[in-house]
């Protein structure tokens, strides 16, 4: 296809926003390198109640982010390298491995490493590795680990699951009020999650407009959009920014806009995506008229604290999440988004790094197709660490989905 | 395959033979409440990696799952465990076997499958709270699946059992640590294999028997006193005051790991050097000492309370938080019961154990006992090599 200045087109039209998505980026790196030195910096988990240690006066980072950015800067192999020479096995997840590496060789990372904290945060409901992995880094910096034990729910959470949830973050409390000499006020709580829940509530209206033909968005586009929500949840100005990003959202939608040009199959993708590649990997089918409405990933971050007790609230709302629940759940979540966005047919990822996610891939293909009469495949690779992804072989399982459209 | 083929397999000979009448409940996780599955009038069985099985898994599991419940898989799959009534996953343990076990309904759903949740946070009375009630639940859906109710009176005599178990393997444990050529390390594997595979009189007689005899040679040497303070110390996880001075002719090697079966190292040190495995003084592995040194369960307390205050109170796992207190044992371990090298195991894929190991490595070096890693496999596909890399690091401790 060739525009009105005779240059070729591009597949894929870039969202407009992403020079705001850099600066609120920015931003949060300079808050954390501002927080480190003050003593309140946390390394949290994607999935911890991170509206308790924002409410606190406590600045989180995200190592799992980071991980994405020495994917995406291709230079998981390397950092990851560093982990091993310590003795961490390859077989471990590349995001713990590019956070133990970056730990040990600061000045040889992206952003010479994340910034040094005074807490580790885990919460197990996305894996039970985050516990394993902040000890790893506790044991190299000093800074104490908080577990906040989320055990996997299996349907309806029992009443004694959520008691021991709620006393886990009634314990949270406890330690960061003595970790960092803070106190938490109810009142500035409900103002954070109130903020958590404004952004969450923009974000899915985003999430959900890829419903409409063409989607407005691609899966390259959430998953960069997506960084805010995950690490900055429940500060004011990321709301600016989904407000943002679902005006932009609305604009395509209204003027019949595709995220990519010419959009003629729809696909589901299941699973982190390969950051290394993420652009050149979804493009490249974008040239084929492939676009991926819709994610399982991205659509985690949802739920609001709210109600008369908050706790009770945060800890029904962060053991029920995706990864925290069972097979059948992960099946009848990707058959409700094929079926809502109307999609042709799905993309398994099967992440070497990630075995909460990926382990029943094989039998949750099987399943889905059966309900939805709809194909799909499963690749294997890892999100970080491009040793372990192979391109040509990728594709060819690809091709293989694809020739079943024509 | 029939559970008499199954145990046969195991390289064990039951002590009882099952009856077609037995319900029998294998398990795949160290920590399972014996005690409450025998008070439903049903037999626990732990299901052993068989070195036979290979292959079955790909369609169901990928690669990197880790290699025990490929090969759990793998053996049913097969068509093996087929004598097994229902088979128990534990929860929130670990990804891979959590994960396997909702994977395990769908592909076989003919098999009556249970799931029992542990806390990985070690917060005392809230975790007694929470895993009591996981085992009410648990033992309600026994009762609904096999119609057997729990009997209390079963209880109390399933507990006495297990407690008995414990004494007498704690008796020999503590007691080999003072002289390793007492009773084989192998001897006490097998023994205790046996127990967690048919827990029954007979086992436990065994094993018993194996205890008294060896602590008559204790108390004639004046070392009995020793050994029970080793004992009692090892329980609190403190070793009280004890240390070991006397100097040894043979290496005195500790081995580490997670869920690696204690047989399988017995079988290695055996095939790796003239001192077969009495070099081996002491294991910290799911299935020797943690099992053993599981705190008795309290008779006289409610019967879920008292099996969850006693599976919580089992020296910590990987799977769970308290890395810093585990290495501290470690290094008092190795520091005061004169080891002289630590062979620390990893299953592959295991997160836990792979996760765990450089620290492990790195806290012996801190008292300077020399390590090694060993990469195993159910299989024990590599077994020259691994039998290999003992005997060399043996060598360098002579």
């Amino acid at each position: 296809m060739t525009g009105r200045s005779g240059k070729e087109e591009k597949a894929y039209r870039p969202l407009k926003m992403q020079d705001f998505l850099q600066q609120v980026l920015f931003r949060h790196v300079l808050e954390g390198n501002a927080a480190s030195e003050q003593g309140r910096l946390a390394w949290v988990t994607s999935g911890f109640p991170v509206e308790i240690p924002v409410a606190m006066g406590i600045t989180p980072t995200y190592p799992e982010q980071y991980g994405a950015v020495v994917g995406s800067q291709k230079v998981g192999p390397t950092i990851c390298g560093f982990a091993e020479e310590l003795g961490y096995s390859q077989e471990l997840c590349s995001y713990a491995r590019s956070s133990i590496g970056s730990t040990s060789k600061p000045e040889e990372s992206p952003l010479n490493g994340l910034p040094e904290p005074q807490a580790l945060l885990a919460c197990n409901n996305i894996c039970g590795t985050v516990l394993r992995w902040h000890d790893a880094i506790s044991q190299m910096i000093g800074a104490p680990v908080f577990l906040l034990d989320t055990p996997p729910v299996e349907g309806e959470q029992q009443p004694h699951h959520l008691t021991y949830v709620r006393t886990g973050i009634e314990r949270l409390i406890e330690f960061l009020s003595k970790t960092f000499s803070v106190s938490l006020e109810e009142e500035r709580l409900r103002e954070v999650a109130a903020n958590s829940s404004k952004a969450i509530s923009l974000w899915t209206k985003s999430l959900e407009a890829c419903k409409n033909k063409p989607s407005p968005l691609n899966c390259a586009d959430r998953f960069t959009t997506m960084a805010p929500v995950v690490t900055m949840r429940g500060t004011e100005h990321i709301i600016e920014f989904y407000q943002a990003l679902y005006d932009e959202v609305q604009e395509r939608v209204s003027q019949g806009i595709g995220a990519i040009r010419d959009e003629r199959i729809r696909l589901l993708w299941d699973n982190i995506p390969p950051w290394f590649s993420i652009f050149k990997f979804f493009n490249g089918l974008a040239k084929g008229g492939v676009v991926f409405p819709a994610d399982t990933y991205t659509h985690a971050w949802s739920g609001s604290i709210e109600g008369e007790d908050l706790f009770k609230s945060a800890a029904t709302i962060y053991s029920n999440v995706y990864l925290n629940k069972g097979l059948q759940a992960k099946v009848d979540k990707m058959v409700k988004l094929i079926k809502e966005y109307d999609l042709d047919g799905f993309v398994m990822f099967s992440v070497r790094s990630c075995k909460r996610y990926s382990l029943g891939q094989l039998v949750s293909k099987e399943l889905v197709t059966e309900e939805t009469g709809v194909p799909g495949v499963v690749i294997e690779g890892d999100m970080v660490d491009s040793r372990l992804f192979n391109d040509a072989q990728i594709q060819t399982r690809i091709d293989a989905l694809l020739e079943m459209f024509e | 395959m029939s559970h008499g083929v199954v145990v046969e397999d195991s390289r064990q000979v039951p002590m009882e033979p099952s009856t077609s009448q037995e319900t029998i409940l294998g398990y795949v996780y160290p920590h399972t409440p014996l005690e409450l599955i025998l008070a439903h009038g049903i037999t626990p069985s732990l299901v052993r990696e068989s070195p036979n099985a290979h292959g079955g898994f790909e369609a169901s599991l990928q690669t990197f799952s880790c290699s025990l419940t490929r090969n759990l898989f793998s053996q049913r799959a097969g068509g093996g465990l087929s004598s097994l009534s229902g088979l128990l996953f534990p929860s929130n343990t670990c990804d891979s076997l959590h994960n396997v076990e909702d994977i395990w309904r769908h592909r076989f759903p003919e098999d009556q499958i249970f799931r029992l949740t542990y806390p990985a946070a070690r917060f005392d009375e809230d975790s007694v709270r929470f895993l009591s009630e996981e085992l009410r639940i648990f033992s309600e859906s026994l009762k609904n699946t096999f119609g057997r109710p729990l009997s209390k009176d079963g209880f109390l005599s399933a507990a006495s059992l297990v407690n008995n178990f414990r004494s007498a393997a704690q008796t020999l444990y503590s007691c080999r640590i003072l002289d390793p050529s007492l009773v084989p390390y192998s001897e006490v594997a097998r023994m205790v294999r046996e127990f967690l595979t048919t827990p029954n009189v007979n086992a436990v007689r065994q094993i018993n028997e194996s205890a008294s005899a060896t602590s008559q040679v204790l108390d004639e040497r004046g070392q009995l006193g020793t050994a029970k303070s080793l004992q009692e110390g090892l329980l609190a996880g403190t070793l009280g005051d004890i240390e070991i001075a006397a100097e040894s002719n043979t290496p005195r090697v500790m081995v580490v790991g997670g869920m690696v079966e204690p047989q399988a190292i017995a079988s290695l040190f055996k095939g790796s050097g003239k001192s077969g495995d009495d070099v081996v003084v002491l294991d910290l592995l799911s299935f020797g000492f943690k099992t053993v040194f599981t705190p008795q369960v309290n008779l006289k307390d409610d019967p879920f309370v008292a099996t969850a205050r006693s599976i919580l109170g089992i020296p910590s796992e990987p799977t769970q938080e308290g890395l810093p207190g585990r290495l501290e044992f470690l290094k008092r371990l190795l520091s005061r019961l004169l080891i002289h090298g630590l062979v620390v195991c990893e299953q592959s894929f295991c997160d836990p154990d792979q996760f765990e190991a450089p620290s492990l490595v790195k806290a012996a070096s801190e008292v300077c006992v020399p390590s090694i890693r060993l990469p195993i496999d159910p299989e024990l596909s590599d077994r020259a090599r691994l039998e290999g890399r003992i005997q060399s690091f043996l060598e360098t401790l002579d």
